[in-house]
């Protein structure tokens, strides 16, 4: 009998056998290294969000190992000095040994904030991203929908963490939530009172809040990332149109190797980012701003960014109160307009868009290719319009800093605010759509005229003229018939192979001129644009 | 070594029992079954050339960097002095030195992983289809008639009795579901008309007489007159046991010492809004909490007697009853009425005549 | 304005009444109603001013010269060379221009000139802090001559106010008094139609007693009776100490400004900074 020898080499083999003898793996698995991934830089801004939340829940799971989540007074006696002796919640005490008595704690605190904040900014980025180009439109309506919700979710989960240190800060936000609640007519005091466990502010609430910021919105999160990611798999992701890509192709690279390899390293410098902000910049500073006390506020006390802007529509409201005189009268007052009804609207509005604007357009295709902004002048003045509304809301939620820093009236920044609100969103539609119009022109005129050459010729009659190079073929008028198709028309000579290229680079150039890898089994798409490549196609 | 030949998808499957077959031809016999044309795969250098060697050795730089900056987070982390000192010691320069250490670590390794996928890996572009019709036809009729077939031998339609009294019983159920929470959960607003009061009410004594509530300091302490000087402004707790405390939220008031020719003002003010005899003399107090949002709306201003609100920036006119002038806040602050007792000491007269804090529904 | 003659100074007066005239709200009146009242009240105003000075002017060599300490003459000769204009020739302020100064104490002078926003440059909604004209020796010698004008509230001896006083104490009292409009930083803030409340970074332990003591412009007065001298120290303690002093636990405080900064440095340092990452990452070479 040969006696079995132990081959450490086959065990790696071995191992993957038996494994998919068990679990039927190889297919699926085949299928998953396979998958092509277009490649484009602003593909990457949703994967800076899912790298933030991967940081906050690590950097979150170790805050909660040392956070009280109660409200029971106790008297400070921890290592910070200028609050020793003083009267404060459990919350607010661990919160405070947190940063000062728990080594390294300060700085899990500092990019859990940031990380937050990364978080909710990268959404707001990828969502105009997706929105610009056309992204959400069919098949993809679902998942707009959940982007969106997503948006809201982790707003709740950045004000429900805002909230639990309990300092001044957390304090005033909380007691601007409960008039916020308090606001909804008819249910308004109930509302309050249920969450609050009474007046406010109680003695539960921050236990309320930390097991819906630690469990339920985390899972809630968890849950509709896990869906939003397994849609873009299920639907593959979108293109920009180009050579070679169609509505039914996905032009890219396989998930092994490039693919992946750039994501992990992206999520290393998502961490590192991260890791360089909680250390170097300081965030919520809450010894400062001392406990939460009902008498007490700080000057510009403002909610996180992403807040900021009910915040601002808030300010900019006019006290107008609605009286309903039948028995003892009713009130609905202003604050309910800006920071109930507004949210509504707008999530109303952000979730129902795909929906409206494939009716206005009679659009029921599938759309795999996404579209340039400028070849959309509706949607995009749209889109710009919102933006500029919610950028005026957002900074006039910090108008009384910029008008402290900038030596400005304070009632003047807040009646630029109203008048801006009003203004500038009509104002950006027009100028927006202009630009669309502009730039969509020139590209025609490119294809139909060719490229400026910088040469110029006299004509036998003494005029100038400029010499333009043609992209295509032209016919006997004068004019090549190259048709638009969707992506960047060539507008230098270097871009047409017919100078040297354009350098690239920030202080040296940083690449060689790109050779036209086409291939031969794929004609590009006319003849014309032999010189374009294939690829990621970002410029 | 440029594969810039097309394989996959459109190509005829290759044996893979085939023993000449390289492994790349495995890889792309793969890709083909996946419906994937690796159209071009190309490296970017030549294997063992300069180039190629100075780029895994930029790679190599970067992750030695990462165990450098590792190494030196560790060493941050367990030996520099950490512990809170007051002023500027190197504690203040822990939590910078570990972000710093973390994040070039991170980075690190981050772009490593980046250049070595980037630049040693061959370039490709690959094509897959899509296939992301609707099913197909026949699939589409299986499932429509598998599920009507459900619904037939169930007979729902056949046997209504069953659908109504499953209904019947689903409701309680899944509202019994709902019941714990929502029932645990609710809370009794008007319990002791606590919406409506605040801690100035005067307490009741034994032998059915009343206890006017002093205005005090956050300390308890009681406040006389001349405790508050002219252009001043202080603000006043309820001097019940945890008066100061946020058990009582609501009753923070802001006691102000006008100038003789602003108190007059205000004096005419009152009278005209039936609140003449609020004021004490000179001295006038009024509810800190926001009629807006609850925020405490402290900023004073002693010249123009405007109080202004830090977060909506709600400004009232207290020579005016403290009606709201500027910003989104559309009532006035309630307005405490005060006198001195016999032991000289500030005490409110009764509780706030009207309701102290962000406005409500059912607010009369 | 150095001379000191009678008739200058009636002079000075009626030139500030008739600028005052000039300017006047006579709004819907009739020119030449206007122009009778004018004149009506510039000749009361004369005779009124000569007759004052008539009066006066005998008793005020004979009284107030002889009264004065060396440091007040001092003090006083600085006043009349840069606070005459609007504050008046005995500090009884001029109306529209400058408030009386009787009564308002060393420590109101003290704060105005040593942190510079006495002599005001021009007329404005605040007077803003700039270098001081004075220096410490002229400060005291003016904030004595008010003091012995009109007495008022007089700051401790001393540069260093804080000593022996508790910064914990000081934080609460710091949060409940001042915070609401100097933020919870000291970085200032804003107050309503363009006044502010200023930044204590650059305030020294006198401005800022004398700051509660007197309260300047629209800051209201925080007497010994309401802070206590102690009080008050524990609050510059805090201040100085705590605010100033101790430095930041967590890295660049970003002005602490609160969320306002924090939220730019997201966009304009996070998110850019991952951009170019990923136009990298994604860039083709």
């Amino acid at each position: 009998m040969k006696r079995r020898k132990f081959d450490l080499k086959s065990v790696p083999a071995a191992t993957a056998k038996g494994v998919d003898e068990r679990f039927q793996v190889a297919t699926p698995l085949r299928a998953l290294l396979n998958k092509v991934f277009p490649d484009h830089w602003s593909f990457l801004l949703g994967e800076i969000a899912l790298f933030s939340f991967i940081v906050l829940l690590l950097t979150g799971t170790f805050l909660t190992i040392f956070f009280e989540p109660s409200m029971k007074e106790t008297t400070y006696e921890g290592s910070y000095a200028p609050l020793r002796g003083v009267h404060m919640s459990a919350a607010y005490a661990s919160s405070l040994d947190l940063s000062f008595d728990i080594r390294g704690g300060l700085i899990m605190r500092q990019m859990h904030h940031w990380a937050a904040l990364l978080f909710m900014a990268s959404i707001v980025c990828h969502m105009l991203r997706v929105f610009f180009t056309g992204a959400f439109r069919k098949p993809r309506e679902t998942n707009w929908i959940i982007g969106s919700l997503l948006f809201w979710v982790g707003f709740l989960a950045g004000f429900t963490g805002y909230s639990l240190p309990d300092d001044g800060l957390s304090g005033t936000g909380l007691r601007i939530a409960s008039a916020i609640m308090l606001s909804i007519p008819v249910i308004g005091s109930w509302v309050t009172s249920s969450i609050f466990g009474g007046e406010f502010p109680g003695d539960i609430i921050i236990s309320r809040f930390f097991i819906a910021h630690v469990m339920l919105i985390p899972a809630a999160l968890l849950a509709l990332i896990g869906a939003h990611l397994g849609l873009v798999f299920k639907q593959k992701h979108t293109q920009w149109p180009g050579p070679g890509r169609t509505n039914d192709n996905v032009v890219g690279e396989r998930m092994f190797p490039r693919y992946a390899i750039k994501q992990g390293g992206y999520f290393m410098i998502v961490f590192g980012v991260i890791a360089l902000l909680g250390g170097l910049f300081q965030i919520n500073p809450i010894w400062l701003f001392g406990p939460y006390e009902a008498a007490v506020v700080s000057a510009a006390s403002q909610p996180d960014w992403y807040v900021m802007f009910l915040d601002g529509s808030t300010r900019l409201m006019p006290g107008w109160e609605l009286h309903i005189p039948i028995g003892n009268g009713y009130v609905i007052p202003p604050i309910f307009w800006p920071t109930v009804v507004l949210p509504g609207i707008l999530v109303g509005m952000s979730l129902g868009y795909p929906f409206v604007e494939a009716r206005m357009n009679k659009d029921k295709e599938s759309h795999n290719l996404l579209q340039r902004p400028r070849d959309v002048p509706e949607r995009t003045a749209l889109g710009a319009m919102a933006v500029s509304f919610y950028v005026v809301l957002t900074f006039s939620g910090g108008n009384d800093v910029i008008a402290d820093k900038m030596r400005i009236s304070l009632n003047a920044m807040t009646w630029a605010g109203r008048i801006g609100l009003i203004i500038i969103p009509p104002l950006a539609y027009y100028i927006t759509h202009r630009i669309c119009l502009g730039l969509q022109q020139h590209d025609r005129e490119v294809l139909a005229h060719g490229v400026e050459t910088g040469i110029i010729r006299r004509l036998p009659n003494g005029r100038f003229e400029e010499v333009h190079q043609p992209l295509g073929r032209v016919d006997e008028h004068g004019h090549d018939g190259l048709p638009y198709i969707g992506w960047t028309v060539p507008k230098k000579m270097n871009r047409l192979g017919a100078l040297g290229p354009a350098i690239k680079g920030f202080f040296y150039p940083i690449e060689k001129p790109a050779d036209s890898p086409v291939s031969p089994g794929h004609p590009p798409v006319s003849s014309g644009q032999e010189r374009e490549e294939i690829g990621s196609g970002h410029r | 070594m440029s594969t810039t030949t097309a394989h996959g998808a459109g190509q005829e499957p290759v044996d893979l029992n085939d023993p000449t077959l390289k492994r790349f031809d495995i890889v792309l016999e793969g890709a083909r079954q996946d419906g994937i044309e690796i159209v071009h795969y190309e490296p970017q250098f030549e294997p063992g050339s300069k180039a190629e060697r100075r780029m895994a050795r930029t790679i190599a730089l970067f992750f030695l960097l990462t165990g450098l900056a590792g190494t030196a987070f560790l060493v941050i982390y367990i030996a520099w002095p950490w512990g809170y000192e007051f002023g500027a010691g190197p504690d203040k320069l822990y939590t910078p030195l570990l972000g710093l250490t973390l994040g070039v670590a991170l980075l690190g390794v981050g772009f490593g992983i980046l250049t070595w996928g980037k630049k040693l890996l061959p370039r490709e572009v690959s094509i897959q289809d899509r296939h992301d019709g609707p099913s197909s036809d026949e699939d589409q009729k299986v499932v429509a008639n598998t599920m009507a077939y459900m619904a037939d031998e169930l007979g729902v339609k056949r046997r209504p009795l069953l659908g109504i009294s499953l209904l019947a019983g689903l409701a309680p159920i899944g509202a019994a579901a709902a019941a714990p929470l929502v029932g645990g959960l609710i809370s009794q607003p008007h319990k002791n008309n606590q919406m409506f009061t605040t801690a100035w009410a005067p307490a009741k004594q034994e032998g059915g007489g009343q206890k006017l509530i002093r205005l005090t300091r956050e300390d308890g302490t009681p406040i006389r007159p001349d405790d508050v000087s002219t252009g001043g402004q202080m603000t006043v707790f309820p001097g019940v046991p945890g008066g100061a405390t946020n058990k009582h939220a609501d009753s923070p008031t802001l006691l102000i010492h006008l100038r003789p020719e602003d108190a007059e003002k205000a004096r005419q003010a009152n009278a005209r809004e039936k609140n003449a005899g609020y004021m004490y003399g000179d001295y006038i107090a009024y509810s800190k909490i926001c009629t807006h949002a609850g925020c405490p709306a402290s900023l004073f201003e002693q010249q123009t007697n405007r109080l202004l609100c830090p977060c909506h920036q709600s400004q009232f006119q207290i020579t005016d009853n403290a009606r709201p002038i500027f910003g989104p806040a559309s009532r006035r602050l309630p307005q405490l009425p005060i006198t001195v007792d016999d032991e000289g000491f500030f005490v409110a007269r009764s509780d706030y005549t009207e309701t102290v804090g962000p406005d409500f529904w059912e607010r009369p | 304005m150095t001379s000191d003659t009678p008739a200058d100074r009636r002079g000075g007066r009626t030139r500030g009444l008739l600028s005052r005239l000039r300017s006047g709200r006579s709004g819907p009146r009739s020119r030449g109603r206007r122009r009778l009242g004018a004149a009506a009240r510039l000749l009361a105003a004369l005779t009124l001013a000569g007759g004052a000075y008539t009066v006066f002017a005998p008793g005020l060599q004979a009284q107030d010269t002889p009264q004065l300490s060396i440091a007040g003459q001092e003090g006083k000769l600085l006043y009349d060379q840069s606070c005459v204009t609007c504050h008046g020739r005995n500090a009884q302020g001029v109306q529209d221009r400058g408030p009386s100064l009787i009564g308002v104490g060393a420590a109101s002078v003290e704060f105005q000139v040593s942190s510079g926003r006495m002599p005001m440059a021009r007329q404005e909604a605040q007077a803003e802090r700039k270098p001081p004209v004075f220096n410490d020796e002229q400060t005291r010698q003016l904030a004595q001559y008010v003091q012995e004008l009109g007495g008022g509230p007089q700051l401790p001896d001393g540069r260093d106010l804080k000593q022996g006083a508790d910064p914990a104490r000081g934080g609460q009292l710091y949060r409940v008094n001042c915070s609401s409009c100097h933020a919870f930083g000291g970085s200032g803030g804003a107050l309503s139609s363009g006044k502010y409340a200023p930044s204590l970074r650059p305030a020294s332990d006198r401005q800022i007693y004398a700051a509660m003591l007197t309260g300047p412009q629209n800051m209201p007065v925080f007497g010994d009776n309401q802070l206590t001298p102690e009080q008050k120290r524990d609050i510059i303690a805090y201040v100085q100490e705590t605010l100033k002093g101790d430095k930041d636990s967590g890295g660049f405080n970003l002005g602490r400004y609160g969320p306002v900064t924090e939220g730019l440095a997201i966009f304009l340092v996070g998110i850019t900074a991952l951009v170019f990452a990923s136009l990298w990452i994604a860039g083709k070479s």
